[in-house]
């Protein structure tokens, strides 16, 4: 037991560094984009009418800290969003980061993370369960479905389900929150009110996640009960669900859960579409318009790191339940 | 007579494939008496696993055995168990891991690699016997010291990749002898291990047998492997059993071309300039049998006319052995004529 605590002690020791050194890359990465924040917003100002000189560059870069060296201002980042959670001010808009991201993150993270749930309680079981079938038509039925799912652009479902909800029932679906509510502070009500249409995101994202979680769960599930050992268990006399839960599934299972990070990626990358058909007001939309806009290279970092973040975090996870489930994983992983 | 232990009768197993019905074994009959040990020899695609299998229905779903094929398992005080006739997967316990168990040629890939072998071995015994939890831990330490495995207490806790090679073969054996069955199938057992370790478990094999009083069959390749082991021995060839008899029979006077080509493959340790003289040819696809005798196509004594087309009738020789040969069959008839 103890092995196993010095064992979640190192990974989140791992995680930790592996979040230290991509807050690295993504501060250089903020540092790449041509131009400073203070050039950045004096000329955003200049559009506005007034006129600039190089000194009140000079001046607004100093005021920043922007003359600093590199390493000095990443560890001054780096240690007001660990320590603080702060992101400092937005380029442009000259506003907290925090205050302008509000919920937005959490309701994004929230909508993937849900995605990716719904996928992978819907894949797991259905996977396992269509490989060890003989079933044809319900397994070329799933088949349909799932490739259904791989093939049909996201934003082109969203549009489907709109106009059916349009025409049925008068309600387009789009946004988060319902007129009353939008300005609310959070309550049960307007989580309830949430959940009422945020399902609809949640379900276009996790058909396709589905989809593409049922082929590898699929595909993996195949390839263990061809395996010698499943064989033997049956020649020992073991039946069954037995037969199938304990030995193919439980370890086709450790490359499923490798994948999760992965995939949580793939639908955060996938939302801004979705979000954009149904107006919703999350964190992927601004990141794009941060990124490819108005070049709000302190916004964008803060969205890339607690997106990466959230990654990172997720990897740990699945490392852990890894080790719980394959002696070998815990065994290499703990040398 | 002693009644034998189990008894195949014609036994004829076909898989439905994509391509067709494909023949795997073909009117294979062979009895084994309790304590006896009963070597199937073959190359690969000869049928001897699948034949191993089917006594026990390992065989996969595609797999359609003819309707008069029957395996007849003896039981005391009760009719014979025809195992091909258990359909659901509860009944057919009796034959999986309870009167009969089954060793794999590889060690490492016939142990689940995520659970402990102990479990595995704990497992199987709760489900054949009445033990609680830890009458089974105990029997199965015991098991594991049996076959020589040292400091079992701990081995017991860990997986097969822990193990060695040597040492996973010996914990499988443990594991199949564990439920005392009255038949132990050893597939290619010894196949993947080093030749030292080899004869250390054929060894070891030997001597839980006789201590346990349980039947062997034992499916290899190897003559050399079965001269050291078996009592009596089949020789199969693309399905059938082509010649059979006791071992001292089969290995001093080879009767069917099929089998003293496989002798004649064998390096001979006191002779090292002799030539290996290989089998000629290939084995056909089973999809490609050969008419007549399956042996025909690489048969150097194939009589032009009656081996391609037909299929050669067993000649019965002196201790009860068998050969299905029609030159056999010949020379027999020629000693009878004169």
């Amino acid at each position: 037991m103890s092995q196993f605590i010095q064992f979640v002690m190192t990974r989140a020791f791992l995680a930790l560094v592996t979040l230290l050194t991509v807050s690295l890359i993504v501060f250089t990465l903020m540092e790449l984009v041509p131009g400073t924040c203070a050039e950045r917003y004096l000329a955003f100002k200049n559009t506005q009418g007034s006129q600039i000189t190089i000194a009140d560059i000079a001046a607004e870069e100093r005021r920043l800290g922007l003359d600093r060296p590199f390493i000095e201002r990443w560890g001054k980042w780096v240690g007001n969003v660990f320590f603080r959670g702060e992101f400092g001010d937005s380029c442009i808009l000259r506003l907290d980061i925090n205050q302008l991201l509000a919920d937005k993150f959490w309701i994004s993270l929230g909508i993937c993370m849900a995605a990716l749930i719904l996928s992978y309680m819907i894949a797991v079981p259905v996977g396992i369960v269509a490989a060890s079938s003989n079933n044809a038509v319900a397994n070329n039925s799933l088949r349909f479905v799932s490739y259904l799912g791989l093939a049909l652009p996201n934003f082109l479902l969203a549009l489907i389900i709109m106009l059916f909800s349009t025409v049925f029932f008068g309600d387009s679906l789009t946004g988060l929150f319902s007129k009353e509510y939008r300005d609310a502070a959070w309550s049960w009500a307007k989580f309830g009110d949430f959940l009422s249409r945020a399902w609809l995101p949640i379900f276009i994202l996790g058909w396709s996640a589905t989809a593409f979680a049922l082929q590898t769960v699929r595909a993996l599930m195949l390839d263990e009960i061809g395996k010698l050992y499943v064989t033997a268990a049956a020649a020992r006399g073991v039946t069954g669900s037995r037969l199938l839960w304990r030995y193919p599934a439980r370890h086709a299972l450790g490359p499923v859960i490798n994948s999760l990070g992965f995939d949580l990626n793939r639908i955060f990358n996938e939302l801004p579409i979705v979000a954009l058909i149904l107006t919703l007001t999350e964190a992927g939309a601004l990141l794009f318009e941060s990124l490819a806009r108005s070049n709000d290279q302190q916004l964008a970092g803060a969205i890339i790191f607690l997106l990466t973040a959230s990654i990172v975090l997720l990897n740990f996870v699945t490392d852990i339940m890894l080790a719980l489930l394959d002696p070998r994983v815990r065994r290499g992983m703990m040398g | 007579m002693t009644t034998p232990l189990i008894s195949v009768k014609d036994l004829t197993i076909r898989f439905r494939t994509d391509e067709g019905l494909i023949t795997a074994v073909e009117d294979v009959s062979f009895d084994i008496l309790p304590g006896q040990v009963m070597g199937l020899v073959g190359e690969s695609g000869s049928g001897k696993s699948v034949t191993a299998k089917a006594l026990m229905q390992l065989n996969a779903g595609n797999t359609r055995y003819d309707p008069a094929s029957k395996i007849l398992l003896d039981r005391p005080e009760r009719e014979p168990l025809d195992v091909l006739s258990l359909k659901r997967d509860r009944d057919l316990r009796v034959v999986r891991g309870g009167a009969i168990s089954m060793i794999f040629q590889e060690p490492m890939a016939s142990f689940a690699p995520a659970i402990t072998v102990g479990e595995q071995m704990v497992e199987q015994l709760l489900i054949h016997t009445a033990m609680s939890r830890v009458q089974a831990k105990a029997l199965s330490i015991e098991m594991l010291d049996r076959v020589g495995i040292p400091d079992a207490g701990r081995r017991f806790g860990q997986y097969a990749f822990e193990f060695s090679g040597g040492m996973r073969q010996r914990a499988m054996i443990a594991m199949a002898l564990s439920t005392k069955p009255r038949l132990l199938i050893a597939d290619e057992p010894t196949t993947a291990l080093d030749v030292t370790i080899q004869a250390q478990v054929i060894d070891l094999m030997k001597d839980l047998v006789s201590d346990f009083g349980m039947a062997i069959l034992f499916i290899t390749h190897d003559l050399g492997v079965i001269a050291q082991t078996a009592d009596k021995v089949a020789v199969m060839y693309l399905g059938r059993i082509v010649e059979k008899g006791t071992v001292r029979q089969v290995i001093k006077t080879p009767l069917h071309p099929y089998t003293q080509g496989l002798l004649n493959a064998l390096p001979k340790i006191n002779d090292l300039e002799a030539e290996l003289t290989p089998v000629p040819g290939d084995i056909p696809s089973p999809l490609d049998r050969p008419p007549g005798c399956v042996f025909n196509t690489r048969c150097p004594v194939a009589i032009a006319g009656v081996c391609t087309t037909q299929v050669p009738r067993y000649s019965e020789g002196e201790g009860g052995r068998k050969v299905a040969c029609h030159l056999v069959e010949r020379h027999q008839a020629e000693a009878v004529a004169t």
